[in-house]
């Protein structure tokens, strides 16, 4: 039967097409946030009376924060879509319209389109605090009319906080993975969908409370939290340790669906040597989170526990401040290939498409992804070899250095797929190139951090702030809108306007390029980072830079613009607009509630990235025995 | 708009599959433990205080012990599907897990915490007692279903399952505790 005729039986009409949009449908958001709203209050004022403080010392903003974070969960939904069921009450009906975008919702389509636009809020935001530290650079003494130095440091701390954990580590992952991890697998939805749809409704919180930790005094210590300045910083250092072990925690609830999904949900015939790349690279990143969360999960717990419980972990007479870098950064540097690994594996799901050829060296490819998260999960003492030992200095220096490796696997395997292929230059695949080329540089630059007579001279410089833009910034986030683009007429049935899409990923690469590498200049000349008081010979290179990167930000409301636009009015899409191979397109777009048809399943007969020519069709679809 | 007869389509996870993936998040809380146990020879040093409450620590963990009796005759009246006759066992757990709970929060008391053991002690207890927590509400959720819509508890065994597993996963965390904080 050929896949089209399985296709017109698709059953579209529980794809709540067509139903109107009520404002009374958001009515979940705003009880969610009343309930949150009070639930704060309520803890912080009770805690503060118990203990004859105020509310906004340590102990009675962390129990406002966790009773606020439970009256926002209570208030999404989540009891009547989940509690109650549970604990055997009434079961309520499963929403399928519109509707389930704005509540708590089992539909994993719905918790990644709310992911998309949680995502862009959060970079927009956490964008604005990166212009105003750079318009605080933009004169080398500090400016009595903008940031004090003490408003600086909360700047760049939530700056950073926000960029990771709210952006980077759900852009890809959360934003594209979750919705098409089922779709790409065969299966209707992940494996625990209520845990993933709990796992957004984790994030709101955690980034409103890191975002107005200044409203309780701040944080000083940067991203990092640490210890022992954690401890005589403001107490909007709880805010910061609560909302990263939040954001932690929605990104293992994916982590656990994911792994769960990818080994049980696979269709008839998908081996796991014929699982689309993608879906390796999400499976990379989560084995990731799975096996080095814990260690960084309790390290801010003990931070967090030193500040309101009096223990002395990292502070005082037994208190060990080295062990918290350990635990800090046992997760948060493969974090990094958290955020890259699903980069990766999406430019290796874009060329062969683009390209028309067979992707160069698959098992190569897929031994690179696992092999990244598996020798980045043991590096990250490099970001502080000026602490430590030296004993531990070769060793680790070693294992940063291998990581190019595998790295260089993957680099390979897109290469050898561009080799000979005739490229359909589109906006996604200009964003995957313009990707692999900043993280080509990223990952050049990285190895002189990992080179200990190197990393002495350039610790805690300019060089380093350029080093993880280039990976983070220039690879992940350049990846996430060619996701956004390749991936956009699935979700919407619309294509997006390619010149402006065009326009702006040149602007991005120009301006980003204009604003990142004179970083590397800056760090050899001298520039310390996180300082807001530079020497003034530093003068005329920081301007610069300030103005490159007011353009670059500037530049980021062409796509929202264009997104938004297309999404209202672009052209139709049709079903497969890129001549993909992948499952995902063999559905209707955009894609229904149920996305693959009653009455039939797939067979994978063979890899969905062979596009010699003359190769066999991947997925062969067949009506089921019993016809269900 | 409400359609009632697309839930199951959309959730077709066999029950292998979420019993199976269920050992994914027992993995992560087990790292979790491993990593407080780790820590309590860094911040506990090499000696066991005085003033630790052995005694109770014990008699918890015997407890913990004798809970496999009923934990694993949960597990075989729901493989034989005698769900109701299960569901005594979970009441029997729950009463254990609030035991446990009261248990662990009585022996803050003997070791407060501050420095060195103490602190890495009561935080790694009190981490304990949340997967306790965890667990009795996953009884307690067992128990309503199982008594108020036995045809949904046996649709959808294989909560039950996960629930008697998370009890074997906090017989070996405790276990594990109690060697490395009262023995070790």
């Amino acid at each position: 039967m050929a896949t089209t005729d399985v296709q017109g039986r698709t059953v579209s009409g529980a794809g709540g097409g067509g139903q109107p949009f009520v404002w009374s449908m958001v009515l979940p958001m705003v009880r969610a946030g009343f309930f949150g709203f009070t639930g704060y209050f309520a803890a912080a004022w009770i805690t503060a009376m118990l203990t004859h403080s105020v509310i906004v010392n340590p102990l009675p903003a962390t129990m406002g924060y966790i009773f606020g974070l439970l009256g926002w969960v209570a208030g999404s939904g989540i009891w009547e879509g989940w509690i109650r069921r549970a604990f055997g009450g009434e079961e309520a009906p499963s929403l399928t319209g519109v509707e389930r975008y704005f509540r708590f919702s089992s539909d994993p389509k719905a918790t990644a389109v709310r992911y998309v636009i949680f995502n862009v809020l959060a970079f927009f935001f956490a964008g604005l605090a990166a212009m105003a530290i750079r318009i605080e650079l933009l004169t080398p003494d500090s400016t009595g009319w903008w940031l004090s130095e003490v408003h600086y440091n909360m700047t760049f701390g939530i700056h950073g906080l926000m960029m990771l954990l709210a952006v980077a580590a759900s852009v890809i992952v959360g934003g594209m993975g979750y919705y098409l991890l089922p779709l790409m697998l065969g299966a209707r939805t992940v494996i625990y969908p209520r845990l993933l749809g709990l796992s957004w409704w984790l994030l709101p919180p955690a980034a409103v409370a890191v975002f107005l930790s200044p409203l309780i005094g701040g944080f000083q210590t940067g991203w990092w939290g640490y210890p022992p300045l954690a401890q005589n910083s403001g107490s909007g250092i709880v805010f910061y340790a609560l909302g990263a072990a939040t954001l932690l925690t929605s990104s293992l609830l994916g982590a656990l669906n994911i792994m769960g999904t990818i080994i049980y949900m696979r269709a008839k015939g998908m081996s796991l040597g014929r699982v689309p790349m993608f879906v390796w690279g999400l499976f990379a990143a989560s084995t990731i989170l799975i096996v080095e969360a814990p260690a960084t999960f309790t390290g801010t717990l003990m931070d967090l526990s030193d500040m309101i419980l009096g223990s002395h972990f990292y502070t005082g007479p037994t208190g060990i401040p080295l062990a918290y870098d350990d635990q800090f950064w046992w997760l948060f540097h493969p974090e990094v290939y958290v955020f890259a690994l699903p980069a990766f594996a999406l430019w290796l799901e874009i060329l062969p498409a683009a390209a028309q050829r067979p992707l160069f060296a698959r098992n190569w490819a897929i031994a690179g992804l696992l092999g990244v998260s598996m020798v980045g999960a043991m590096l990250g003492v490099h970001h502080y070899f000026t602490a430590v030992s030296a004993v531990r200095m070769p060793i680790f220096m070693t294992i940063t250095e291998t990581v190019s490796i595998p790295t260089g696997f993957v680099f390979l395997a897109a290469l050898g797929t561009l080799w000979g292929g005739r490229l359909k230059l589109s906006s996604p695949v200009l964003l995957s190139l313009m990707a692999m080329m900043n993280f080509l540089i990223g990952g050049l630059t990285g190895i002189f951090n990992a080179d200990v007579p190197a990393d002495f001279q350039l610790h805690n410089t300019y060089w380093v702030i350029a080093h993880f833009h280039y990976t983070i910034l220039g690879a992940v986030i350049f990846s996430w809108l060619a996701g956004l683009y390749w991936w956009f007429p699935k979700v919407t049935g619309r294509l997006v306007n390619e010149f402006w899409a065009k326009f702006h990923a040149w602007w991005f690469f120009i301006f980003f390029n204009m604003t990142f590498f004179p970083m590397f200049i800056l760090g050899i000349e001298g520039m310390n980072r996180r300082i807001a008081v530079y020497l003034p010979y530093l003068h005329p290179l920081n301007e610069f830079v300030s103005i490159s990167a007011f353009f670059l930000g500037a530049g980021f409301l062409i796509p929202a613009a264009n997104l938004f636009i297309s999404w209202r009015s672009g052209k139709k899409a049709p079903q497969n607009p890129w001549g993909s191979k992948s499952l995902e397109w063999h559905s209707p777009s955009p894609t229904p509630y149920i996305v693959f048809p009653e009455g039939s399943e797939v067979t994978v007969v063979g890899p969905n990235d062979n596009y010699a020519d003359g190769a066999p069709e991947p997925f062969v679809w067949a009506p089921t025995a019993a016809g269900k | 708009m409400a359609v009632e007869n697309t839930a199951s389509l959309m959730d077709p996870a066999p029950e292998r599959a979420k019993r199976g993936a269920f050992f994914f998040p027992m993995l992560f809380m087990g790292i979790i433990c491993a990593a407080f146990d780790l820590g309590r020879f860094l911040w506990g040093g090499s000696g066991v205080p005085k003033t630790v409450d052995f005694d109770t620590g014990a008699t918890l963990t015997v407890i913990m012990l004798l809970s496999m009796g009923p934990m694993l005759g949960a597990r075989g009246k729901l493989s034989r599907g005698q769900d109701a006759a299960a569901l005594g066992n979970f009441m029997l757990l729950m009463v254990v897990g609030i035991i446990m709970i009261v248990g662990i929060i009585s022996t803050w008391s003997a070791v407060p915490i501050g420095l060195g053991y103490g602190g890495i002690y009561d935080i790694t207890s009190g981490w304990l007692a949340l997967y306790f927590l965890a667990g009795t509400l996953g009884l307690l959720a067992s128990v309503m279903k199982g008594k108020r819509v036995p045809a949904r508890f046996s649709a959808e065994r294989w909560v039950a399952h996960n629930v008697v597993s998370f009890w074997g996963f906090m017989v070996l965390v405790w276990t594990v505790f109690f060697i490395v904080f009262y023995l070790a």
